[in-house]
Protein backbone atom coordinates (compact mmCIF):
# COMPACT_ATOMS: atom_id res chain seq x y z
CA UNK A 1 0.00 0.00 0.00
CA UNK A 2 1.25 2.88 -0.83
CA UNK A 3 1.61 6.38 1.36
CA UNK A 4 -1.16 8.12 -0.03
CA UNK A 5 -3.49 5.56 0.06
CA UNK A 6 -2.55 4.67 3.69
CA UNK A 7 -3.10 8.29 4.61
CA UNK A 8 -6.40 8.29 2.87
CA UNK A 9 -7.37 5.06 4.63
CA UNK A 10 -6.33 5.68 8.31
CA UNK A 11 -8.54 9.51 7.91
CA UNK A 12 -11.39 7.64 7.17
CA UNK A 13 -11.14 5.58 10.07
CA UNK A 14 -10.84 8.56 12.02
CA UNK A 15 -14.08 9.97 10.63
CA UNK A 16 -15.36 6.91 11.46
CA UNK A 17 -15.28 7.01 14.79
CA UNK A 18 -16.43 10.59 14.88
CA UNK A 19 -19.53 10.32 12.90
CA UNK A 20 -20.53 7.04 15.09
CA UNK A 21 -19.70 8.46 18.44
CA UNK A 22 -22.17 6.98 20.32
CA UNK A 23 -21.62 3.69 19.41
CA UNK A 24 -17.87 4.01 19.93
CA UNK A 25 -18.38 5.61 22.70
CA UNK A 26 -20.61 2.41 24.16
CA UNK A 27 -17.74 0.02 23.25
CA UNK A 28 -14.84 2.06 24.64
CA UNK A 29 -16.76 2.27 27.78
CA UNK A 30 -17.12 -1.33 27.60
CA UNK A 31 -13.80 -2.56 26.84
CA UNK A 32 -12.49 -0.17 29.58
CA UNK A 33 -14.54 -1.53 32.07
CA UNK A 34 -13.13 -4.35 31.04
CA UNK A 35 -9.48 -3.47 30.84
CA UNK A 36 -9.92 -2.21 34.60
CA UNK A 37 -10.78 -5.27 35.97
CA UNK A 38 -7.85 -7.02 34.22
CA UNK A 39 -5.62 -4.56 35.79
CA UNK A 40 -7.37 -4.65 39.30
CA UNK A 41 -6.84 -8.11 39.55
CA UNK A 42 -3.70 -8.28 38.32
CA UNK A 43 -2.47 -5.84 40.73
CA UNK A 44 -3.74 -7.04 43.44
CA UNK A 45 -2.39 -9.99 42.90
CA UNK A 46 0.72 -8.38 41.97
CA UNK A 47 0.42 -6.96 45.80
CA UNK A 48 -0.55 -10.49 47.54
CA UNK A 49 2.82 -12.57 45.51
CA UNK A 50 5.19 -9.42 47.09
CA UNK A 51 3.46 -9.95 50.28
CA UNK A 52 4.20 -13.53 50.01
CA UNK A 53 7.70 -12.94 48.95
CA UNK A 54 8.39 -10.87 52.38
CA UNK A 55 6.99 -12.72 54.06
CA UNK A 56 8.84 -15.76 53.22
CA UNK A 57 12.17 -14.09 53.68
CA UNK A 58 11.15 -12.74 57.14
CA UNK A 59 13.49 -14.42 59.32
CA UNK A 60 12.20 -13.41 62.48
CA UNK A 61 9.82 -15.57 64.65
CA UNK A 62 7.72 -14.07 67.89
CA UNK A 63 8.04 -16.90 70.71
CA UNK A 64 4.70 -15.73 73.35
CA UNK A 65 6.04 -17.36 76.68
CA UNK A 66 2.89 -18.83 78.91
CA UNK A 67 1.48 -16.16 80.93
CA UNK A 68 2.38 -18.38 84.50
CA UNK A 69 6.06 -17.94 84.46
CA UNK A 70 8.35 -16.12 86.67
CA UNK A 71 11.50 -14.12 85.50
CA UNK A 72 13.97 -16.51 86.22
CA UNK A 73 12.23 -19.25 84.18
CA UNK A 74 11.64 -16.57 81.44
CA UNK A 75 15.60 -16.49 81.48
CA UNK A 76 15.12 -20.42 80.95
CA UNK A 77 13.37 -20.22 78.08
CA UNK A 78 16.10 -17.56 76.62
CA UNK A 79 19.33 -19.90 77.43
CA UNK A 80 17.14 -23.12 75.73
CA UNK A 81 16.81 -21.04 72.66
CA UNK A 82 19.96 -19.32 72.02
CA UNK A 83 21.11 -22.99 72.11
CA UNK A 84 19.56 -24.12 69.20
CA UNK A 85 22.20 -23.91 66.33
CA UNK A 86 19.75 -22.26 63.60
CA UNK A 87 18.97 -19.17 65.87
CA UNK A 88 21.01 -16.37 65.71
CA UNK A 89 20.05 -13.55 68.31
CA UNK A 90 16.71 -13.85 70.94
CA UNK A 91 15.50 -10.79 72.67
CA UNK A 92 13.19 -10.53 75.27
CA UNK A 93 10.01 -8.85 75.82
CA UNK A 94 8.39 -8.73 78.95
CA UNK A 95 4.66 -7.77 79.39
CA UNK A 96 5.21 -4.49 80.31
CA UNK A 97 7.22 -3.69 77.29
CA UNK A 98 4.22 -4.93 75.37
CA UNK A 99 1.72 -3.19 76.98
CA UNK A 100 3.74 -0.15 76.57
CA UNK A 101 3.81 -0.71 72.83
CA UNK A 102 0.22 -1.42 72.27
CA UNK A 103 -0.65 1.68 74.01
CA UNK A 104 1.58 3.51 71.49
CA UNK A 105 -0.35 2.17 68.85
CA UNK A 106 -3.60 2.21 69.83
CA UNK A 107 -4.10 5.11 72.27
CA UNK A 108 -4.72 5.97 75.73
CA UNK A 109 -7.53 4.05 76.40
CA UNK A 110 -5.41 0.98 77.07
CA UNK A 111 -3.66 2.43 80.15
CA UNK A 112 -5.45 0.83 82.32
CA UNK A 113 -4.68 -2.48 81.02
CA UNK A 114 -1.52 -1.92 82.73
CA UNK A 115 -2.91 -3.15 85.58
CA UNK A 116 -4.66 -6.08 85.05
CA UNK A 117 -1.71 -6.94 81.67
CA UNK A 118 -2.99 -9.85 79.41
CA UNK A 119 -0.08 -9.62 77.61
CA UNK A 120 2.42 -12.64 77.72
CA UNK A 121 6.33 -12.26 77.86
CA UNK A 122 7.93 -12.73 74.64
CA UNK A 123 10.55 -13.60 73.01
CA UNK A 124 11.72 -12.18 69.63
CA UNK A 125 13.98 -15.10 67.73
CA UNK A 126 16.20 -14.22 64.52
CA UNK A 127 16.94 -17.05 62.64
CA UNK A 128 20.00 -17.84 60.28
CA UNK A 129 18.70 -20.08 57.67
CA UNK A 130 15.19 -19.81 56.47
CA UNK A 131 14.96 -22.62 54.71
CA UNK A 132 15.36 -24.32 58.16
CA UNK A 133 12.27 -22.52 59.55
CA UNK A 134 9.76 -25.20 60.38
CA UNK A 135 12.29 -27.13 61.90
CA UNK A 136 13.17 -24.93 64.21
CA UNK A 137 9.76 -23.72 65.11
CA UNK A 138 9.62 -27.20 65.99
CA UNK A 139 12.39 -26.80 68.03
CA UNK A 140 10.95 -23.77 69.47
CA UNK A 141 7.82 -25.74 70.47
CA UNK A 142 9.10 -28.52 72.63
CA UNK A 143 11.13 -25.81 74.39
CA UNK A 144 9.42 -25.71 78.34
CA UNK A 145 7.40 -22.46 79.03
CA UNK A 146 7.10 -21.64 75.51
CA UNK A 147 3.11 -21.08 75.03
CA UNK A 148 3.22 -20.16 71.17
CA UNK A 149 5.08 -19.40 68.69
CA UNK A 150 3.42 -17.17 65.74
CA UNK A 151 4.15 -19.19 62.34
CA UNK A 152 4.22 -17.46 59.39
CA UNK A 153 2.78 -20.53 57.33
CA UNK A 154 -0.93 -20.16 58.13
CA UNK A 155 -1.22 -16.34 56.83
CA UNK A 156 0.93 -17.79 54.19
CA UNK A 157 -1.92 -20.16 52.80
CA UNK A 158 -4.77 -17.69 53.79
CA UNK A 159 -3.20 -15.26 51.48
CA UNK A 160 -2.13 -17.68 48.75
CA UNK A 161 -6.10 -18.99 48.73
CA UNK A 162 -7.07 -15.25 48.15
CA UNK A 163 -4.56 -14.63 45.60
CA UNK A 164 -5.90 -18.00 43.52
CA UNK A 165 -9.47 -16.70 44.26
CA UNK A 166 -8.88 -13.25 43.06
CA UNK A 167 -7.31 -14.60 39.54
CA UNK A 168 -9.66 -16.78 39.32
CA UNK A 169 -12.83 -14.77 39.64
CA UNK A 170 -10.72 -11.86 37.79
CA UNK A 171 -10.64 -13.84 34.94
CA UNK A 172 -14.03 -15.35 34.49
CA UNK A 173 -15.34 -12.11 34.53
CA UNK A 174 -13.12 -10.25 32.52
CA UNK A 175 -13.34 -13.33 29.89
CA UNK A 176 -16.80 -12.57 29.82
CA UNK A 177 -16.62 -8.85 29.65
CA UNK A 178 -14.07 -9.64 26.64
CA UNK A 179 -17.05 -11.59 25.00
CA UNK A 180 -19.37 -8.33 25.76
CA UNK A 181 -16.93 -5.83 24.12
CA UNK A 182 -15.52 -7.83 21.19
CA UNK A 183 -19.57 -8.46 20.36
CA UNK A 184 -20.65 -4.40 21.30
CA UNK A 185 -17.27 -3.20 18.92
CA UNK A 186 -18.05 -5.56 16.19
CA UNK A 187 -21.87 -3.91 16.47
CA UNK A 188 -20.41 -0.65 16.45
CA UNK A 189 -18.05 -1.23 13.25
CA UNK A 190 -20.66 -2.98 11.54
CA UNK A 191 -23.31 -0.25 11.88
CA UNK A 192 -20.74 2.17 10.79
CA UNK A 193 -20.06 -0.26 7.57
CA UNK A 194 -24.04 0.01 7.11
CA UNK A 195 -24.22 3.68 7.36
CA UNK A 196 -21.69 3.59 4.25
CA UNK A 197 -22.85 0.35 2.30
CA UNK A 198 -23.29 2.70 -0.55
CA UNK A 199 -19.82 3.58 -0.63
CA UNK A 200 -18.56 -0.01 0.13
CA UNK A 201 -20.63 -0.57 -2.92
CA UNK A 202 -19.20 2.41 -5.00
CA UNK A 203 -15.58 1.07 -4.36
CA UNK A 204 -16.45 -2.55 -5.10
CA UNK A 205 -17.76 -0.89 -8.53
CA UNK A 206 -14.72 0.41 -9.28
CA UNK A 207 -12.61 -2.60 -8.43
CA UNK A 208 -11.71 -2.09 -4.90
CA UNK A 209 -10.10 -4.71 -3.06
CA UNK A 210 -11.64 -6.20 0.10
CA UNK A 211 -8.49 -4.86 2.12
CA UNK A 212 -9.07 -1.34 0.80
CA UNK A 213 -12.38 -1.69 2.39
CA UNK A 214 -11.53 -3.06 5.09
CA UNK A 215 -8.83 -0.83 6.14
CA UNK A 216 -10.50 2.48 7.58
CA UNK A 217 -12.85 -0.06 9.93
CA UNK A 218 -10.08 -1.84 11.51
CA UNK A 219 -8.68 1.48 12.00
CA UNK A 220 -11.61 2.27 13.88
CA UNK A 221 -11.35 -0.66 15.73
CA UNK A 222 -7.86 0.12 16.81
CA UNK A 223 -8.45 3.52 17.29
CA UNK A 224 -11.59 2.79 19.93
CA UNK A 225 -8.86 0.43 21.71
CA UNK A 226 -6.17 3.01 21.68
CA UNK A 227 -8.32 5.50 23.79
CA UNK A 228 -9.89 2.38 25.94
CA UNK A 229 -6.59 1.77 26.59
CA UNK A 230 -5.22 5.10 27.59
CA UNK A 231 -8.41 6.01 29.61
CA UNK A 232 -8.51 2.64 31.67
CA UNK A 233 -4.74 3.34 32.29
CA UNK A 234 -5.30 7.00 33.66
CA UNK A 235 -8.43 5.57 35.75
CA UNK A 236 -6.46 2.81 37.22
CA UNK A 237 -3.86 5.05 38.62
CA UNK A 238 -6.21 6.89 40.21
CA UNK A 239 -8.28 4.24 41.60
CA UNK A 240 -5.11 2.44 42.91
CA UNK A 241 -3.64 5.78 44.47
CA UNK A 242 -6.18 6.05 46.04
CA UNK A 243 -6.72 2.70 47.28
CA UNK A 244 -3.01 2.85 48.88
CA UNK A 245 -3.43 6.37 50.66
CA UNK A 246 -6.42 4.37 52.11
CA UNK A 247 -5.31 0.84 53.09
CA UNK A 248 -1.43 1.62 53.96
CA UNK A 249 -2.30 3.61 56.90
CA UNK A 250 -3.56 0.26 58.56
CA UNK A 251 -1.43 -2.14 57.16
CA UNK A 252 1.60 -2.31 54.51
CA UNK A 253 -0.02 -4.91 52.32
CA UNK A 254 -0.35 -2.59 48.89
CA UNK A 255 3.30 -1.92 49.07
CA UNK A 256 3.78 -2.12 45.55
CA UNK A 257 3.63 1.89 44.01
CA UNK A 258 1.59 2.26 40.53
CA UNK A 259 5.30 3.12 38.89
CA UNK A 260 6.77 0.19 39.02
CA UNK A 261 3.53 -1.46 37.26
CA UNK A 262 2.78 1.75 34.85
CA UNK A 263 4.73 0.97 31.82
CA UNK A 264 3.92 -2.84 31.80
CA UNK A 265 0.52 -2.40 32.42
CA UNK A 266 0.19 0.12 29.75
CA UNK A 267 1.58 -1.74 27.32
CA UNK A 268 -0.74 -5.07 27.78
CA UNK A 269 -3.57 -2.50 27.88
CA UNK A 270 -2.45 -0.99 24.60
CA UNK A 271 -1.75 -4.41 23.11
CA UNK A 272 -5.14 -6.06 24.33
CA UNK A 273 -7.20 -2.82 23.30
CA UNK A 274 -5.46 -2.79 20.07
CA UNK A 275 -6.26 -6.56 19.45
CA UNK A 276 -9.99 -6.29 20.62
CA UNK A 277 -10.63 -3.33 18.04
CA UNK A 278 -8.76 -5.34 15.39
CA UNK A 279 -10.53 -8.27 15.81
CA UNK A 280 -13.75 -6.85 16.65
CA UNK A 281 -13.34 -4.46 13.43
CA UNK A 282 -12.23 -8.34 11.63
CA UNK A 283 -15.24 -10.14 12.55
CA UNK A 284 -17.84 -7.37 11.34
CA UNK A 285 -16.13 -6.46 8.47
CA UNK A 286 -15.93 -10.43 7.11
CA UNK A 287 -19.36 -11.00 8.19
CA UNK A 288 -20.65 -8.48 5.90
CA UNK A 289 -18.52 -8.81 2.88
CA UNK A 290 -19.54 -12.45 2.94
CA UNK A 291 -22.83 -11.18 2.50
CA UNK A 292 -24.34 -7.77 1.46
CA UNK A 293 -21.08 -5.89 1.52
CA UNK A 294 -19.97 -8.05 -1.57
CA UNK A 295 -22.49 -7.01 -4.30
CA UNK A 296 -23.09 -3.67 -5.90
CA UNK A 297 -26.15 -2.12 -4.17
CA UNK A 298 -29.58 -1.95 -5.82
CA UNK A 299 -28.49 -2.99 -9.24
CA UNK B 1 -13.13 -7.60 -26.07
CA UNK B 2 -16.10 -9.46 -24.88
CA UNK B 3 -17.26 -13.14 -25.97
CA UNK B 4 -20.14 -14.57 -24.34
CA UNK B 5 -20.12 -18.37 -25.58
CA UNK B 6 -23.38 -20.72 -24.80
CA UNK B 7 -24.07 -18.32 -21.80
CA UNK B 8 -27.62 -18.76 -19.32
CA UNK B 9 -27.91 -17.14 -16.33
CA UNK B 10 -30.54 -18.56 -13.63
CA UNK B 11 -30.80 -16.61 -10.39
CA UNK B 12 -31.22 -18.55 -7.01
CA UNK B 13 -35.03 -18.23 -6.91
CA UNK B 14 -34.98 -20.00 -10.07
CA UNK B 15 -35.47 -16.62 -12.67
CA UNK B 16 -33.77 -17.68 -16.06
CA UNK B 17 -32.68 -13.81 -17.09
CA UNK B 18 -29.84 -15.39 -20.13
CA UNK B 19 -30.89 -18.56 -22.21
CA UNK B 20 -27.94 -19.39 -23.95
CA UNK B 21 -26.36 -15.88 -25.45
CA UNK B 22 -23.30 -15.78 -27.84
CA UNK B 23 -22.08 -12.32 -28.05
CA UNK B 24 -18.91 -11.44 -29.75
CA UNK B 25 -17.80 -7.58 -29.13
CA UNK B 26 -14.29 -6.68 -30.67
CA UNK B 27 -11.88 -4.59 -29.58
CA UNK B 28 -13.53 -0.66 -30.39
CA UNK B 29 -16.76 -1.33 -31.22
CA UNK B 30 -19.87 0.57 -29.82
CA UNK B 31 -22.96 -1.72 -29.24
CA UNK B 32 -26.51 -0.72 -27.84
CA UNK B 33 -28.04 -3.35 -26.27
CA UNK B 34 -31.60 -3.25 -26.18
CA UNK B 35 -34.66 -4.75 -24.73
CA UNK B 36 -38.46 -4.85 -22.53
CA UNK B 37 -37.75 -4.56 -19.28
CA UNK B 38 -36.56 -7.46 -17.30
CA UNK B 39 -35.40 -8.77 -20.61
CA UNK B 40 -31.57 -9.69 -18.86
CA UNK B 41 -29.74 -6.43 -20.18
CA UNK B 42 -28.40 -5.87 -16.73
CA UNK B 43 -28.47 -9.30 -16.09
CA UNK B 44 -25.23 -9.14 -19.10
CA UNK B 45 -23.61 -6.59 -17.81
CA UNK B 46 -23.54 -8.24 -14.21
CA UNK B 47 -21.49 -10.79 -15.84
CA UNK B 48 -19.61 -9.22 -17.48
CA UNK B 49 -18.36 -6.97 -14.65
CA UNK B 50 -18.49 -10.62 -12.45
CA UNK B 51 -20.97 -9.39 -10.18
CA UNK B 52 -22.74 -12.47 -10.49
CA UNK B 53 -21.43 -15.71 -12.14
CA UNK B 54 -22.84 -17.62 -15.18
CA UNK B 55 -24.98 -20.76 -14.63
CA UNK B 56 -23.63 -22.52 -17.64
CA UNK B 57 -21.40 -21.32 -20.84
CA UNK B 58 -18.07 -19.37 -21.15
CA UNK B 59 -17.43 -15.26 -20.76
CA UNK B 60 -13.59 -14.25 -22.24
CA UNK B 61 -12.94 -10.33 -21.40
CA UNK B 62 -9.86 -9.25 -22.83
CA UNK B 63 -9.10 -12.31 -23.82
CA UNK B 64 -8.76 -13.90 -20.17
CA UNK B 65 -11.76 -16.32 -19.11
CA UNK B 66 -13.68 -15.04 -16.37
CA UNK B 67 -15.82 -17.41 -16.12
CA UNK B 68 -14.96 -19.08 -12.86
CA UNK B 69 -12.07 -16.34 -11.45
CA UNK B 70 -11.97 -16.62 -8.08
CA UNK B 71 -13.29 -13.65 -5.60
CA UNK B 72 -9.68 -11.93 -4.85
CA UNK B 73 -9.44 -11.23 -9.11
CA UNK B 74 -12.50 -9.91 -9.16
CA UNK B 75 -11.74 -6.27 -8.53
CA UNK B 76 -8.83 -6.42 -10.86
CA UNK B 77 -10.95 -7.58 -14.04
CA UNK B 78 -13.03 -4.59 -12.86
CA UNK B 79 -10.15 -1.78 -13.07
CA UNK B 80 -9.80 -2.61 -16.43
CA UNK B 81 -12.93 -1.52 -16.57
CA UNK B 82 -15.22 1.85 -16.26
CA UNK B 83 -19.13 1.36 -15.23
CA UNK B 84 -21.73 3.73 -15.35
CA UNK B 85 -25.07 3.49 -13.47
CA UNK B 86 -28.02 4.98 -14.40
CA UNK B 87 -28.28 6.82 -11.14
CA UNK B 88 -24.97 8.16 -10.89
CA UNK B 89 -23.76 6.78 -7.71
CA UNK B 90 -21.65 10.01 -6.35
CA UNK B 91 -20.47 9.90 -2.78
CA UNK B 92 -22.57 13.21 -1.93
CA UNK B 93 -20.10 14.41 0.82
CA UNK B 94 -16.95 14.36 -1.69
CA UNK B 95 -16.60 17.32 -4.42
CA UNK B 96 -16.39 16.40 -7.66
CA UNK B 97 -12.37 16.03 -7.88
CA UNK B 98 -12.80 13.87 -5.10
CA UNK B 99 -15.04 11.72 -6.56
CA UNK B 100 -13.24 10.65 -10.11
CA UNK B 101 -9.90 10.59 -7.58
CA UNK B 102 -11.62 8.09 -5.69
CA UNK B 103 -11.45 5.25 -8.35
CA UNK B 104 -7.85 5.99 -8.85
CA UNK B 105 -7.09 6.05 -4.51
CA UNK B 106 -9.22 2.77 -4.60
CA UNK B 107 -6.63 0.99 -7.41
CA UNK B 108 -3.27 2.53 -4.77
CA UNK B 109 -2.51 5.73 -7.46
CA UNK B 110 -0.04 7.62 -6.30
CA UNK B 111 -1.72 11.41 -4.86
CA UNK B 112 1.22 12.90 -8.07
CA UNK B 113 -1.00 10.85 -10.22
CA UNK B 114 -4.29 12.01 -9.62
CA UNK B 115 -3.26 15.33 -9.29
CA UNK B 116 -2.17 15.22 -12.97
CA UNK B 117 -4.83 12.76 -13.93
CA UNK B 118 -8.08 13.70 -12.84
CA UNK B 119 -7.97 17.78 -13.74
CA UNK B 120 -7.32 16.16 -17.12
CA UNK B 121 -10.41 13.58 -17.52
CA UNK B 122 -12.81 16.41 -15.92
CA UNK B 123 -11.79 18.36 -18.85
CA UNK B 124 -12.54 15.74 -21.12
CA UNK B 125 -16.39 15.60 -19.83
CA UNK B 126 -16.22 19.77 -20.15
CA UNK B 127 -16.60 19.97 -16.29
CA UNK B 128 -12.90 21.54 -15.50
CA UNK B 129 -14.60 24.66 -13.90
CA UNK B 130 -16.64 22.26 -11.48
CA UNK B 131 -13.91 20.40 -9.48
CA UNK B 132 -14.84 21.49 -5.76
CA UNK B 133 -18.90 21.15 -6.28
CA UNK B 134 -20.41 18.79 -4.38
CA UNK B 135 -22.40 16.57 -6.92
CA UNK B 136 -25.83 17.84 -5.22
CA UNK B 137 -24.84 21.25 -6.31
CA UNK B 138 -25.13 19.82 -10.08
CA UNK B 139 -27.99 19.09 -13.13
CA UNK B 140 -28.42 15.55 -13.70
CA UNK B 141 -26.54 15.34 -16.92
CA UNK B 142 -23.35 17.30 -14.73
CA UNK B 143 -23.73 14.24 -12.26
CA UNK B 144 -23.63 12.05 -15.21
CA UNK B 145 -20.91 13.57 -16.84
CA UNK B 146 -18.68 12.86 -13.12
CA UNK B 147 -19.50 9.53 -13.06
CA UNK B 148 -18.32 8.95 -16.71
CA UNK B 149 -14.84 11.03 -15.58
CA UNK B 150 -14.71 8.52 -12.77
CA UNK B 151 -14.96 6.03 -15.04
CA UNK B 152 -12.46 6.83 -17.50
CA UNK B 153 -9.93 8.01 -15.12
CA UNK B 154 -8.19 4.62 -14.74
CA UNK B 155 -8.14 4.56 -18.54
CA UNK B 156 -10.33 1.42 -19.17
CA UNK B 157 -10.54 -0.53 -22.56
CA UNK B 158 -13.95 -1.17 -21.76
CA UNK B 159 -16.59 1.36 -21.01
CA UNK B 160 -19.99 -0.46 -19.77
CA UNK B 161 -23.21 1.73 -19.03
CA UNK B 162 -26.76 0.82 -17.65
CA UNK B 163 -29.02 3.24 -19.50
CA UNK B 164 -26.88 6.22 -18.52
CA UNK B 165 -29.66 8.57 -19.55
CA UNK B 166 -32.94 7.17 -18.10
CA UNK B 167 -32.19 9.95 -15.33
CA UNK B 168 -31.82 12.92 -17.39
CA UNK B 169 -33.07 15.15 -19.76
CA UNK B 170 -32.69 14.48 -23.71
CA UNK B 171 -31.12 16.95 -24.57
CA UNK B 172 -28.48 15.87 -21.98
CA UNK B 173 -28.83 12.48 -22.47
CA UNK B 174 -27.82 13.41 -26.40
CA UNK B 175 -24.34 15.06 -25.12
CA UNK B 176 -23.65 12.03 -22.93
CA UNK B 177 -24.10 9.20 -25.83
CA UNK B 178 -22.03 11.67 -28.01
CA UNK B 179 -19.13 11.22 -25.11
CA UNK B 180 -18.86 7.80 -25.01
CA UNK B 181 -18.73 7.98 -28.67
CA UNK B 182 -16.18 10.42 -28.36
CA UNK B 183 -13.95 8.30 -26.48
CA UNK B 184 -15.23 5.12 -28.45
CA UNK B 185 -13.56 6.93 -31.27
CA UNK B 186 -10.05 6.71 -29.66
CA UNK B 187 -10.19 3.30 -28.84
CA UNK B 188 -12.38 2.49 -25.62
CA UNK B 189 -14.88 -0.24 -26.28
CA UNK B 190 -18.09 0.91 -25.09
CA UNK B 191 -21.40 -1.44 -24.01
CA UNK B 192 -24.49 0.44 -23.30
CA UNK B 193 -27.69 -0.52 -22.28
CA UNK B 194 -30.69 1.79 -23.35
CA UNK B 195 -34.11 1.91 -23.47
CA UNK B 196 -34.17 5.23 -25.89
CA UNK B 197 -35.16 4.34 -29.48
CA UNK B 198 -34.09 7.92 -30.12
CA UNK B 199 -30.78 7.62 -29.72
CA UNK B 200 -30.20 3.99 -30.81
CA UNK B 201 -31.82 5.98 -33.81
CA UNK B 202 -29.77 9.18 -34.05
CA UNK B 203 -26.35 6.99 -32.99
CA UNK B 204 -25.72 4.70 -35.80
CA UNK B 205 -23.92 1.62 -34.05
CA UNK B 206 -24.77 -1.71 -33.80
CA UNK B 207 -28.03 -3.01 -31.60
CA UNK B 208 -28.29 -6.00 -30.11
CA UNK B 209 -31.61 -6.56 -28.95
CA UNK B 210 -32.58 -8.93 -25.86
CA UNK B 211 -35.74 -10.27 -25.38
CA UNK B 212 -36.87 -12.59 -22.56
CA UNK B 213 -33.04 -13.39 -21.94
CA UNK B 214 -32.42 -14.40 -25.77
CA UNK B 215 -30.76 -12.30 -28.10
CA UNK B 216 -33.28 -11.81 -30.99
CA UNK B 217 -31.32 -8.83 -33.44
CA UNK B 218 -28.21 -7.77 -33.51
CA UNK B 219 -27.55 -5.93 -36.32
CA UNK B 220 -26.29 -2.49 -37.69
CA UNK B 221 -28.46 0.93 -36.70
CA UNK B 222 -29.64 1.33 -40.34
CA UNK B 223 -31.79 -1.89 -41.00
CA UNK B 224 -33.56 -1.17 -37.26
CA UNK B 225 -34.82 1.83 -38.75
CA UNK B 226 -36.15 -0.13 -41.54
CA UNK B 227 -37.90 -2.60 -39.88
CA UNK B 228 -39.87 0.18 -37.49
CA UNK B 229 -40.84 1.79 -41.23
N1 LIG C 1 -30.60 -10.82 -8.09
C1 LIG C 1 -31.65 -11.35 -8.74
N2 LIG C 1 -32.28 -12.42 -8.21
C2 LIG C 1 -33.31 -12.97 -8.86
N3 LIG C 1 -33.79 -12.55 -10.01
C3 LIG C 1 -33.23 -11.48 -10.60
C4 LIG C 1 -32.12 -10.83 -9.98
N4 LIG C 1 -31.75 -9.81 -10.76
C5 LIG C 1 -32.58 -9.83 -11.82
N5 LIG C 1 -33.47 -10.83 -11.74
C6 LIG C 1 -34.50 -11.18 -12.72
O1 LIG C 1 -33.86 -11.49 -13.94
C7 LIG C 1 -34.54 -10.95 -15.05
C8 LIG C 1 -33.65 -10.03 -15.83
O2 LIG C 1 -33.32 -8.93 -15.02
P1 LIG C 1 -32.41 -7.72 -15.53
O3 LIG C 1 -32.18 -6.85 -14.38
O4 LIG C 1 -31.26 -8.28 -16.23
O5 LIG C 1 -33.39 -7.03 -16.56
P2 LIG C 1 -33.18 -5.69 -17.39
O6 LIG C 1 -33.26 -6.09 -18.80
O7 LIG C 1 -31.98 -4.99 -16.95
O8 LIG C 1 -34.48 -4.87 -16.98
P3 LIG C 1 -34.63 -3.27 -16.82
O9 LIG C 1 -34.73 -2.72 -18.20
O10 LIG C 1 -35.91 -3.14 -16.08
O11 LIG C 1 -33.47 -2.78 -16.08
C9 LIG C 1 -35.76 -10.27 -14.45
O12 LIG C 1 -36.86 -11.15 -14.56
C10 LIG C 1 -35.42 -10.03 -13.03
O13 LIG C 1 -36.56 -10.06 -12.22
MG1 LIG D 1 -31.54 -3.17 -15.98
Amino acid sequence: MRFSSAKYLFSEGFKNVWKNWMMSAASIGVLVLCLLLTGASALLSINITNTLNAIESQNIVKVYLKNELDSQKADQVGKSLRAIENIVSCEFYSKEQAVEKFKDTLGKAFESMKENNPLPDSYKVTLEDIAKYEETVEKIKEIEGVDTVVNRSELFEKLTKFDRFVSLAGLIIVFILALVSLFIISNTIRLTMYNRRFEISIMKSVGATDWFVRVPFMVEGVIIGIISAIISSIVLKFFYDFIIQVIKKNISFFNTPFSDVSVPLFLSFLLAGVLFGLIGGLISISKYLKKEGGEILGW
Amino acid sequence: MIRFNNVSKVYPNGTTALKNINIHVKKSEFVFIVGASGSGKSTFLKLIMHEEEPSCGEIFIDGMNITNISKKEVPYLRRKMGIVFQDFRLIDKMNVFDNVAFAMRVTGASERDVKKRVPYILALVGLQDKADRRPAELSGGEQQRVSLARALVNNPALIIADEPTGNIDPEMSYDIVELLSEINKRGTTVVMVTHEHNLVKKFKKRVVEISAGDVTSDKKITEVIKNEI
